[in-house]
């Protein structure tokens, strides 16, 4: 019994890592721009499908095709950009709109391109198992991944405290006019969030591809997760990401493991109501919302 | 004769459909504090911002030491080293002081010596240093504009331009500051400083304009104001010839 608890803890905390790194993207546009790019969840299974044609076509294995998924995915997230930097009201409704659409567009193409088979990984190397102290199982991608994500979450939560450009970032997200005035130019420093969020969807997508089946509609799926992780660690936080991924995950696994599988998509959902109840800002969100 | 280190030429700029400043032309000499009085609604803040980019100009000039600057972005009069500290500080609110005075740093001519800037404001400001890693929105009124002259400071200057600092501020929080921009202006910084203070502003000018619905109504070299005379015209008991 408390073994099953622990295993579930265990499987919980890899999995947060994974969930954590499908949100961490979204969690930087959102808290940056204001914008909730719902296109988010394609551009990670994007990463995800480039490494499964580089493997069946270029014979290579899924690490090595993250340069190729970075830089068809980099493209993909500029453009949406450019799309939204032409809304000229209302953005924070109108970006919700255009991003849903681009959503759509985006699992389509993949539909026509990859056909809704669902695809693996053939390197089976990465869903082997593996054993921490003889008593905690799991597969040798979640533990990569999840320490990816740690690697990921850390540095970001560095270059936006630390570097000029996350903390010229920070300042257009806090007075666009008063960066403006400290030499920022608004509209490179979107694009930059813009790429730091699809360099963090790439690396997801190689999780999930590595880990996981895909299939087409898996975007959508990846974009609701992500959106329930980022406002349930509220809004701009970065540490909050990993903390709300992880929490998500221990539900579904000990959901999983001690009441139904089927139940668990179920508890994640209760729980983050349940938070939100609480604490309607997130749990490291600010009270109030800055002008 | 040397140009002037900022000048605006028969300078027309507004907001959408409704225009601010009327011909307005100005020029602030290197090394000296030109300062802007006029009542609320004069176009006063209008005129820094359309200087800064922030406000579009519809016709006019706009120079630095001669050099056309009309219609540059706003980062690009910055690195130029023309710098304002904005009407209402607009300072970051949620990011620390020190991370606000970074961002003063941020202009890559000055990020090579932002740690030394840092400490040079630190011991000009040293409440600032105390607070430094407090939220800056915590801060009292008289704190948030030693931020946002502070971080003005980090960027370097070549024009300072000041847009009413002492606006919400209590009479001894005033001259606190007013004492900082006197040591601005005893270093040598060509300072342009919009005020309602008319007594504040003149004491530190050494050039005064008054601008009055957009337009200026009156320049003067200080020793020649007579208070009398300005309280008239900034009060419209009388027209200006």
């Amino acid at each position: 019994m408390f073994e099953l608890g622990l295993q579930a803890i265990y499987s919980g905390v890899l999995t947060g890592g994974y969930y954590a790194l499908v949100a961490l993207g979204l969690a930087l546009v959102f808290g940056t721009m204001r914008v909730i790019n719902l296109a988010h969840g394609e551009l990670v299974l994007l990463a995800a499908y480039v490494a499964y044609s580089a493997e069946v076509h270029l014979a290579i294995s899924p690490i090595a095709a993250i340069p190729l998924s970075l830089v068809v995915v980099s493209l993909v997230a500029v453009l949406v950009y450019v799309l939204l930097s032409h809304i000229t009201r209302d953005r924070e409704l109108n970006s919700l709109i255009l991003t849903y659409g681009l959503g759509i567009v985006l699992t389509n193409l993949m539909l026509l391109i990859w056909s809704a088979d669902i695809r693996s990984t053939t390197a089976t190397w990465f869903q082997e198992g593996a054993v921490l102290g003889d008593t905690l199982y799991s597969s040798r991608s979640e533990v990569i991944f999840f320490l990816v994500s740690l690697v990921l979450v850390a540095g970001l939560w560095f270059w936006l405290t630390r570097s000029w450009h996350g903390r010229a970032v920070r300042a257009v997200s806090s007075n666009r006019d008063a960066a403006m005035l400290m030499g920022v130019n608004p509209r490179t420093t979107e694009v930059l969030s813009f790429l730091v969020a699809g360099l963090l969807a790439t690396f997801a997508g190689i999780a999930l591809y590595t880990g996981k089946t895909i299939d087409p509609p898996l975007g959508h799926a990846l974009t609701i997760k992500a959106f329930i992780i980022t406002v349930l660690a509220g809004m701009g936080s970065i540490p909050g990401v990993l903390l709300g991924a992880m929490l998500i995950g221990i539900t579904e696994a000990l959901t999983i493991s001690f009441v139904s599988t089927s139940l668990q998509d179920l508890a994640g959902m209760v729980l983050f109501l349940a938070v939100l109840l609480l604490r309607p800002q997130g749990l490291f969100g600010f009270g109030t919302r800055r002008g | 004769m040397q140009h002037p280190a900022l000048e605006v030429r028969e300078v027309q700029a507004g907001y959408g459909p409704i225009n601010v400043l009327w011909d307005v032309s100005a020029a602030a000499r290197a090394g000296t504090t030109t300062t802007i009085l006029g009542p609320n609604g004069a176009g006063k803040t209008t005129l820094l911002r359309a200087i800064m980019g922030l406000v579009k100009v519809r016709s006019g000039a706009i120079e630095i030491d001669g050099q056309p600057r009309t219609g540059n972005a706003t980062w690009d009069m910055v690195r130029d080293g023309v710098i304002l500290v904005p009407e209402g500080r607009l300072i970051f609110r949620d990011m620390t002081v020190e991370d606000n005075l970074l961002m003063g740093a941020y202009p890559a001519r000055s990020r090579p010596r932002a740690a030394s800037n840092l400490d040079d404001v630190y011991q000009l400001l040293p409440r600032l240093k105390e607070r430094r890693r407090q939220l800056a929105g915590s801060l009292s009124g008289g704190e948030a504009q030693m931020v946002a002259i502070g971080r003005g400071l980090m960027e370097e200057p070549q024009i300072f331009l000041i847009d009413e600092p002492s606006l919400g501020l209590a009479p001894v929080v005033v001259d606190e500051i007013f004492a900082i921009l006197r040591k601005q202006k005893e270093l040598g910084r060509t300072i342009v400083l919009v005020e309602q203070n008319t007594h504040m502003a003149l004491s530190l000018a050494d050039h005064v304009y008054l601008m009055q619905s957009g337009r200026i109504i009156l320049s003067r070299t200080a020793g020649e104001i007579d208070i009398n005379h300005l309280h008239d015209l900034y009060f419209a008991r009388e027209t200006a010839t």
